[in-house]
């Protein structure tokens, strides 16, 4: 069920550092939200604890204006976030039965898995990796399996960690194409990046991440026109 | 030399031959070792992904003592077994001693911390993300588990592989608790120990090539299948 979350007064401490110490965040629905920050800031960790992976020490999460506690939260993210990993865990099995992977988890009957499966594997043109194993893929490739296998649990949040970092520059183009077709089909993006001129054309907020807490940075006339048919590419805004 | 040549040749005759007493102590070795490693690899795993994968009170000292229980002497737990279930244990009732149950209780003694130990290590090392990603995919907890698991299923596989190893080659636990005792306890350890205090290499060869073909068909099975998933 599509909805805002609003996470307040998160915490996370590791040791004796207090990583995390956000007043307030808030993900709306059909949004595309770029988190940066330096390197160790804590964005991983922030992204964890959004999609129910990471505890945080304390944090009040508000779905349709109903507090949660962290295990009914948890469990609620679980359920409407996909997380991606900057380098996405790929299963020792064929690129099918990994985009497979979350409809056989939830029970789907069977030739109902084989029908999304290959549809979704032709809506990101990757139905050429059906049969090879996934962990021999490119990084490129792998990051685009595991935007597949994402959007074919159809979340109502995808949280992106890193999704272009170390990547050639063909590779890096095609995964903002796919992140771009999935936004344009209504899906809410949280991304964390340093490159933030890379996702420009198609974030409506940036935060930055400095000192545990979140800085909402004006993003001015680069907000994107997020309901255009286009599809733009950085490599074509700027020109290269 | 001549002894040795001639004892081996004597050995192979044996084996080669289907000599229906050689066979009947491989048949008993294979069948409480087996069962012993049966019984407990599913609740040997499950500590294992806890101990890797909880956050509780105690972890570290169970996983300190599970890899102490790595070196426990066979005869020690042959003895902590026998006094159990001999007639005045607190056990004596079941009749057990001197019995397949009570080598098979030894064996799961033994082989207990070595399948928890080393899975642990192996779950342990495995990647984080697996977990993770299982979870964000929306799989269930004991479905998550088991993708773990079978991510590390090689690292898995090596450690029931040395704990049965270990089991069916050991002789003090199987000797204290199962008497020896011909066509009912005698296993090939025993039988090796008893046929080399009686002088009879023959037989004690043969079954010890038995031991040693059986390491190496293990260790080739799990080469292969390591080679088979790198070429894949």
């Amino acid at each position: 069920m599509q909805g805002s979350v609003r996470f307040d007064n998160v915490e996370k401490v590791y040791g004796d550092r207090v990583l995390l110490s956000i007043d307030t965040f808030t993900v709306n629905p059909g949004q595309c939200i770029l988190i940066s920050g330096d390197n160790g800031s804590g964005k991983t960790t922030l992204l964890k604890i959004m999609s129910g992976l990471l505890k945080p020490e304390k944090a009040t999460v508000t779905k349709n204006d109903v507090s949660l506690p962290w295990v009914k939260a948890k469990s609620m993210l679980q359920s409407e976030m996909v997380y991606l990993h900057q380098t996405p865990y790929m299963f020792d099995t064929s690129v099918f039965n990994n985009v497979a992977y979350g409809l056989r988890a939830t029970k789907v009957p069977k030739a109902q898995v084989e029908e999304k499966v290959w549809q979704c594997l032709r809506w990101a043109r990757l139905d050429h990796l059906t049969p090879r194993n996934a962990k021999l893929l490119s990084g490129g490739e792998r990051q685009r399996v595991a935007l597949t296998r994402a959007r074919i649990v159809n979340p109502s949040f995808l949280i992106l960690d890193e999704p272009t970092a170390n990547m050639d520059r063909g590779s890096r183009h095609q995964t903002y194409e796919l992140i771009q077709r999935l936004q344009s089909e209504g899906m809410s993006i949280v991304i964390s990046s340093h490159d933030v001129e890379f996702f420009a054309n198609i974030i409506d907020f940036h935060y930055f991440l400095e000192a545990g807490n979140l800085r909402k940075i004006d993003i001015g006339t680069k907000q994107r026109k997020h309901k255009s048919s286009a599809v733009v590419t950085p490599f074509q805004r700027k020109g290269r | 030399m001549q002894d040795i040549y001639q004892a081996t040749k004597e050995a192979l005759i044996l084996l080669l031959g289907g000599d229906p007493g050689i066979w009947e102590i491989v048949g008993i070795s294979f069948s409480v070792s087996l069962q012993a490693i049966l019984y407990i690899t599913p609740l040997s795993l499950l500590l294992a992904f806890l101990l890797a994968f909880g956050n509780f009170r105690g972890r570290r000292i169970l996983i300190s003592t599970f890899h102490t229980f790595l070196a426990i002497p066979a005869v020690v737990v042959g003895l902590t077994v026998y006094i159990f279930l001999s007639r005045n244990g607190p056990l004596g009732d079941l009749g057990l001693l001197f019995s397949q149950t009570a080598m098979v209780i030894g064996q799961m003694i033994l082989a207990f911390p070595i399948v928890v130990a080393m899975s642990h290590s192996a779950l342990q090392s495995s990647d984080r993300a697996i977990w993770e990603t299982a979870k964000t995919l929306g799989a269930s907890s004991p479905k998550a588990m088991f993708t773990v698991m079978y991510e590390a299923r090689f690292g898995l596989f090596a450690a029931v592989i040395a704990a049965f190893s270990r089991i069916i080659a050991e002789v003090g636990c199987s000797m204290m608790v199962g008497g020896n005792i011909l066509h009912h306890t005698r296993n090939i350890p025993t039988a090796i120990a008893l046929e080399t205090s009686k002088g009879e290499f023959a037989q004690g060869i043969a079954l010890g090539l038995v031991l040693l073909f059986l390491a190496l068909a293990l260790n080739l099975l799990l080469s292969s299948a390591r080679y088979r998933l790198e070429m894949a």
